[in-house]
């Protein structure tokens, strides 16, 4: 993702960012593999279907929390922004496809990859909406 | 919202980074606020007044550039 600043409140989210990552990169195939190998069903099957989904969330709290943690406001309002870029282009890429989906029969789009648009967007729209600021 | 801030930082031979350190913001904000495509909060307004020792108004106006560029500091304390 495009670098907003290089202040300590950035330099704590990207350190957040990449140790949530880092956990969900660890606890993704750790899921697979004991669903793959042990078919847990029954109550402890929910619990640790959902536990990959926590970092992910993660990452939106830990966005979050740097907004609340920035002190340069002209930085606060880009990452308001882009979220909000990143919210639109999700609503947009998911509601496109699913009419896609209904009429055409387009690939199902499995609903995990909706965090991965919005992450997506809202990287992309950084460099934009700084550069119009330039 | 147009701004002296490019004259009084050249006033006083800083660059945006300077300026930039002074304020505790990024060289971008200073940038944007500079180039009016960002206009600052009351705070930091009021941070920017204090640094160049004048007043809000002195440094920003709806007036067009060619009225408000030619003002000086020392011009707005004698006003």
């Amino acid at each position: 993702m495009k670098c907003l600043t290089n202040n300590p409140a950035a330099r704590r989210f990207y350190r957040r960012f990449l140790g949530t990552f880092v956990l969900y990169a660890l606890i993704l195939p750790l899921t697979t593999l004991v669903f793959v190998h042990y078919h847990p069903t029954g109550p402890l099957a929910y619990p640790l279907a959902v536990l990959p989904a926590i970092p992910m969330l993660g990452l939106l709290a830990i966005f979050g929390l740097y907004l609340a943690e920035e002190k340069d406001e002209f930085q606060r309002t880009v990452g308001v922004q882009s979220m909000l870029c990143g919210i639109g282009g999700t609503l947009t890429v998911t509601s496109v496809w699913g009419f896609l989906e209904d009429y055409v029969h387009i690939r199902h789009l499995d609903p995990i990859f909706t965090i991965t648009i919005f992450w997506v967007f809202l990287g992309l729209s950084i460099p934009v909406l700084l550069a119009r600021y330039k | 919202m147009k701004n002296r801030l490019r004259v009084l930082r050249a006033e006083r031979e800083w660059s945006q980074a300077d300026l930039a350190q002074r304020l505790e913001v990024s060289r971008q904000s200073v940038n944007a606020i500079e180039t009016g495509k960002f206009d600052p909060s009351l705070p930091l307004a009021f941070k920017l007044a204090r640094l160049f020792e004048t007043t809000i108004e002195a440094i920003f106006s709806e007036e067009t550039d060619s009225e408000f560029s030619g003002r000086t500091v020392a011009n707005d304390k004698l006003a």
